[in-house]
Parts: C-alpha cells; structure tokens; sequence
C-alpha cells in the first residue's frame, strides 16, 4: 500500500464524511440556522407573549388578508394556466413561442418593478386608471393585492400543468373521441383527471409564493393596518416600530404554512407522479 | 346514433350478434372510396378504394409509411382525407367527427383511461351516452364475462398483462356496439410468443361478436393468420386485395409478392403461350393469355413452389423450367434451404423481335447462372438428400407472370 493514499482505509472511504459535513456546514448558517431562529425567538418570551402577539387584531386581519387574497389568486392562476396550457400545446399558431415566453416572463421580473408596473397601469392616473371613477379604483385595495399576487405567480402554475400536457399522449382524447366523447365530456373524464397531480402542485406552489409575497405588494396595497396590510407587511412594519415579538408572532406562522405546503408537495410526490407515467 | 346504441334484449347470451341490424341489409360494412391524402405535400395515401364485408376481418398490410395508419385514422375520423368518402353501412360519415361515427379504434398501446377500472373503462361509452344505470351494469357484466377479465373488473390497467388490457380496450369498444373495429398494429407491444396466442384468442373474439374488423399490421404472418382478405399496401397505393390464398399464391405485383413472404423473380419474355427466360421455355398457356406476344414480364415463383429432380422426370404437375446446380444447402429451422444455379444462357434475338424486348443475361450469371432460392419441407428434404454441386432439373409447381414495366432493365 502507498503512503499517499489515504482515500480508503481499510475499505473507509474518507471522502465521505467530508463532502457531507462540508455541505451541512454550509447549509446550517444558510437556510437552517435562519429559520430555527425564528421558532427560538418567537417562544422566548413565552407562549403567552407568542399567542396575544398572534390574536392581535391586526395580525389576525394581515393573516385572513393573506390568505383570501392569494387564495383568488390562485383560482385565477390555475384555472388559467390549465387554459393556457391546453391551448399553448395542443394548437400551433404564429407566435406561439413569443407567448409562451411572455407568460413566463414574470419569474424574471423583480417584485418591486411588477408592483410598480402594475401602478402605472392601474393608478389614479395609469393607463386604465385614469378611467376609472374615483370610488372604482382598485389602487391601494384587496383587489389591488389579488392583481399582484396574480401577476407575480402567473407562471407557476403554468409552468407545472403545461409539460404534463405536452407528454400526455393524444391517443387517450382520440380513444375518448372515437368512443363518442364530446371535448368537453373528453376533458372532464380523461384529460382531467391525468391532470389532477400537477394542478394540485401548481396550486400549492402558486399559493405558498402568493402568501409571502412582499416587493409588488408594498407598492399596490398602500400598507394600511387593518386594512390593505398583507402577513409580509405585517412582518414589516411591526419589525420597523420595534414591536419583535409581534413580528415574530406572524413570521412562525408563515413559516410553518410553507413547511406544511412543501412537506405536502414534497410526500404527495409518488402520488404526483403517478399519473406522469400513466399518462 | 340512438339506433345503433341500442343493446340485444336477450341479455345472457354471449353468442349474440353486436352488430347492428342494419349490417345484415347490405353485405358491405365499410367503404373506403377514392381515398387521397398528403401531409404537407408528401403523398401519403393515393386513391384507395376498398370495402369492408359484414363480419369479415380485413388486414391492411404494408411497411411502415406505407399509409396503413393514416386509413384507419381516416376510417375512424381522426383525420380527413382530402379526396375520397368513407361510407359505414351506406351512410357517407366522411364529414361526420369521431365521436359521432361509431367505430371502435383499438389503439397500439391500447390507450385504456388510467383513473378508470376496468369496469368503468368498458362503461365508459354508455356513461357519456348518459345510459341507464342498470343497463350499463349489465353491458358491462356481459362484456367483462366475454373477454374473461371476471376477476380484474376492480383493477386499474397498469395492474393488468398488455394482452388483458388489449380485452379491455376491445370490450370497451363492443359496449357501443361499434359498426366495425379497426385495430393499430395490435400485437406490436407485446413478445413473439404472446404476439400468437393473443391473436388466435382475438380471432376466436371477432368470429363470436361478428363485428366486422379492420387490423394494420406489418407482420405478414399475423396478416395471413388474422385477415380474411388482406389489402397490401405499398407507398399509399393499393397493391392487391384479396384471400390470404390470393395475395400470397397469386401475388399481383412484385411487391406483393416479395412483402409477403419471400420470392423469386426472373424476367423473360411471352413467346408462343411459354415465358422464355434466356434459353429456358416455361410452358404457361393459361398464364401467359393476357399478354402480347413478345412482351417483357416477370416469372414470380416462391421458393416452396420449387419441385426438383435429378433426372428429367419431374412429379406430375410441375412445369420444366431448366437445369441448375445446387450451390449450398442449409437448415433454416423446419425448411431445408438450398440455393441453385439455373443454366440460363444468353438468348440469341430473332430476327424480326424489337430490341426493345430483349432480355439478355449480360452479367457474371451468364456464365454462373442465374441463384434461385428454393425451400423444401423435412419429409422431402429426408426423401431425396441433395449436396452441393449436384446437378438437377428445375421445375415449378405455382409462379406468377407479371407484365414488366420497368423497359429493357437488366436483371
């Protein structure tokens, strides 16, 4: 045996132990040490402090916000992307790519320039804006954080629904077709159904980047406690007036939503895949 | 539509016929009239007529690109053609869409819905023709007890063998009572093995429901097993149509018969009622009437149609063609292959005769004669043991005399 060769000893192959603790050590201060600090933090003062920072009406106003707005999001953005994604690999037609490219486009765009895009078409004195009546514009509203949440997680689910489609074998519809299906009646009972774990992973994806959306919000709600202050805002402002706990409060719980939202995409994954070999 | 849905009341028997009434008034099933298609200028299909008998099975042959698959596309409304009518039972459905022709397409890979039992598969035309519940329940009884998948009916179709999901898609399409089935290359996914004993078992099927049926295949041997007449199809053109006897004894054209099974072909010329190929005479009165004096065609012959002797006495019923040498014998599994040398020499042209018709044998084979293949079964390979470079008198029992287009080609 060489003297230079250490990587095995006696069948110990030293490499391995290396490479993952140098990965840990890597992941640790990165992403894992950030987020078990927000769980340390927000139960150090106690439970007590944690749950009257969480039922402050405030707080339960920004969370329901959250929640509701991106949930109309989501029902738009899937119900979309499953209509873009039909449309998109099941017709060809001049500039198909072009508009596969621009649905896309949002996941490059940075929040704060959506949210800013979204003000000059919607303002008081936007391009649509400006001919809306002053008791109907969406500016600085719900609606106005719908539209943001809309715009920032339009590819998503898009991007998820749309591969499914375009490997899904056209016999199936043609089978359905021959049988005597309607579209409609095909698309209910075949095409639907192969399609349910990639609408429910686009939705999940889609919901979770629309509750912590943060940049494009800002601009278009208008930030008012009570009012148009979504759970990232909350976080915000609360952090800016020095009240920590109460941030916290709210961050555990946008945390733990994510937490839960990928453990099901990430568990549901075999269930997901079932039909990407089927189909 | 409601018409042809509507099910045989006798419901415990099997025997019954699925085919609608209205097949029995016309003898003809499914036409294909004047069919022509191209896809983005490449012909695919040109011209292809052909019917479809009440309860026959008809093979569409061909290699692939040969167009097989764009017919029965065609037929089943998943493409239009851009000439030529599809007529189902007298009705011209050419412009009707699939869903209302009412034709069972058996798919290559079967295509069963993958969210759905068996059972609903099969129920599935009578759920969305928003049926009874009680008689989809028992048209899918019956049909599961048909194709013998009693024990599977809760099962989902990635739990099942490739030949019970074959059963599946085929029980799925008899619950609508289709006016004919066309089947996509129905044995191509599965091993040789099950390939035959799924083929028998789907002829046993046809021949109980009486459905008449259309399969594409590029299989010869599942064409002559399968089909009660055999179209060949070659370059989106209809060689022949006709009985596997038909197409595989009487090939029409050369690419019928060396497609359907192997093939020899010489070229010669019409003199006097005899095919005169070089110096050889094959007398053929009755084969050789259609055609002028003088002309070019080609002798097609298949290597079994071969009858030797090593004297001039052939068996009765075998036509002299010419001697030969026995160049190799080999053992292609149940056949004794052997590989002969006919003494062919050059032709010497009378006098009067156009060039035009000249056949001459010009290559290195006018002085080594021209290969022919023959195959003869054991028992008669046993009988008369022959080695290489034995000289034998050549004769056929069977061959074909084509005209020769192609002018003056050299062989």
């Amino acid at each position: 045996m060489k003297i230079g060769s250490i990587r095995h000893v006696r069948g110990f192959d030293v490499a391995r132990p290396i490479s993952i603790g140098v990965m840990l050590g890597i992941m640790l201060p990165l992403v894992l040490l950030p987020l078990l600090s927000i769980f340390v933090f927000g139960t150090s003062k106690g439970l007590g402090v944690f749950w009257s920072s969480l039922i402050a009406p405030d707080a339960v106003f920004a969370l329901k916000l959250s929640m509701v707005t991106s949930f109309w999001a989501t029902v738009f953005n899937v119900i979309f992307g499953l209509f873009g994604a039909y449309v998109l690999s099941r017709y060809d037609f001049w500039g198909r790519n072009a508009v596969i490219v621009t649905i896309s486009l949002p996941t490059a765009i940075p929040t704060a320039v959506a949210g800013f895009a979204l003000l000059l078409l919607w303002g008081k004195y936007g391009m649509i804006g400006k001919f809306l009546s002053e008791e109907h514009q969406i500016m600085f509203t719900p609606y106005a954080i719908i539209l943001a949440n809309i715009f920032v997680t339009f590819p998503l689910a898009f991007g998820v629904i749309k591969p499914v489609f375009d490997t899904m074998s056209r016999s199936l519809e043609e089978a359905s077709a021959t049988i005597g299906a309607t579209r409609w009646q095909t698309f209910w009972h075949v095409t639907l159904p192969s399609l349910r774990g990639a609408i429910v992973s686009g939705a999940l994806l889609t919901f979770a980047r629309a509750v912590g959306e943060f940049g494009s919000t800002i601009l278009v709600s208008g930030n008012l406690a009570g009012n148009t202050q979504t759970a990232p805002l909350y976080i915000y402002a609360k952090f800016n007036e020095g009240q920590i706990e109460a941030a916290n409060a709210i961050a555990v719980v946008l945390a733990l939503l994510s937490f839960v939202i990928f453990s099901v995409l990430f568990f549901a994954r075999d269930w997901l895949e079932f039909e990407a070999q089927e189909a | 539509m409601i018409a042809r849905m509507k099910l045989a009341p006798d419901t415990d028997q099997l025997h019954v016929s699925w085919a609608p009434d209205r097949e029995k008034q016309t003898g003809v099933a499914a036409s294909v009239v004047g069919i022509s298609k191209r896809f983005k200028k490449a012909r695919v299909l040109e011209n292809v007529t052909f019917d479809v008998a009440e309860g026959e099975s008809l093979v569409l042959l061909g290699a692939s690109g040969s167009g097989k698959t764009t017919i029965l596309r065609i037929i089943a409304g998943l493409e239009q053609p851009e000439q030529g009518r599809v007529i189902l039972h007298g009705t011209d459905v050419t412009d009707l869409p699939a869903r209302e022709r009412g034709v069972g397409v058996i798919f290559q890979a079967y295509a069963l819905f993958p969210r759905m039992t068996v059972e609903k598969n099969i129920g599935y035309g009578l759920r969305i023709r928003h049926r009874p519940r009680k008689e989809r329940r028992e048209t899918v009884d019956r049909l599961i007890k048909l194709v013998q998948l009693e024990e599977h009916r809760k099962k989902y179709p990635w739990q099942l063998s490739g030949g019970q999901q074959q059963r599946v898609a085929i029980a799925r399409t008899l619950a609508y009572q289709p006016q004919v089935l066309l089947f996509d290359e129905p044995f191509g996914a599965l091993d040789a093995q099950t390939r035959v004993h799924l083929r028998r078992e789907i002829r046993a099927l046809l021949k109980q429901v009486k459905v008449p049926s259309v399969f594409i295949t590029h299989d010869q041997e599942e064409a002559l097993e399968l089909g009660d007449r055999i179209a060949v199809l070659n370059n989106g053109h209809l060689e022949q149509i006709g009985t596997p006897d038909e197409v595989y004894n009487h090939p029409a054209t050369e690419y019928v018969a060396t497609f359907l099974g192997a093939a020899n072909l010489l070229l010669g010329v019409i003199t006097q009622g005899e095919v005169e190929i070089g110096s050889a005479r094959l007398p053929a009165e009755k084969e050789t009437k259609r055609f002028r004096e003088g002309q070019s065609v080609k002798l097609v012959f298949r290597p079994e149609d071969v009858c030797l002797s090593r004297d001039a006495n052939l068996p009765e019923g075998c036509r002299r063609l010419a001697n030969g040498v026995i160049e190799e014998v080999s053992f292609v599994g149940a056949y004794e292959r052997l590989n002969i040398r006919l003494d062919l020499t050059h032709r010497v042209q009378t006098a009067n005769e156009a060039p035009l018709y000249q056949v001459t044998i010009n290559t290195p084979e006018k002085m080594t004669g021209v290969p022919i293949m023959v195959t003869r079964p054991k028992p008669e390979a046993n009988a008369a043991k022959y080695n290489a470079g034995d000289r034998v008198a050549v004769g056929l029992t069977s061959f074909s005399v084509l005209p020769n287009y192609t002018l003056a080609r050299q062989r």
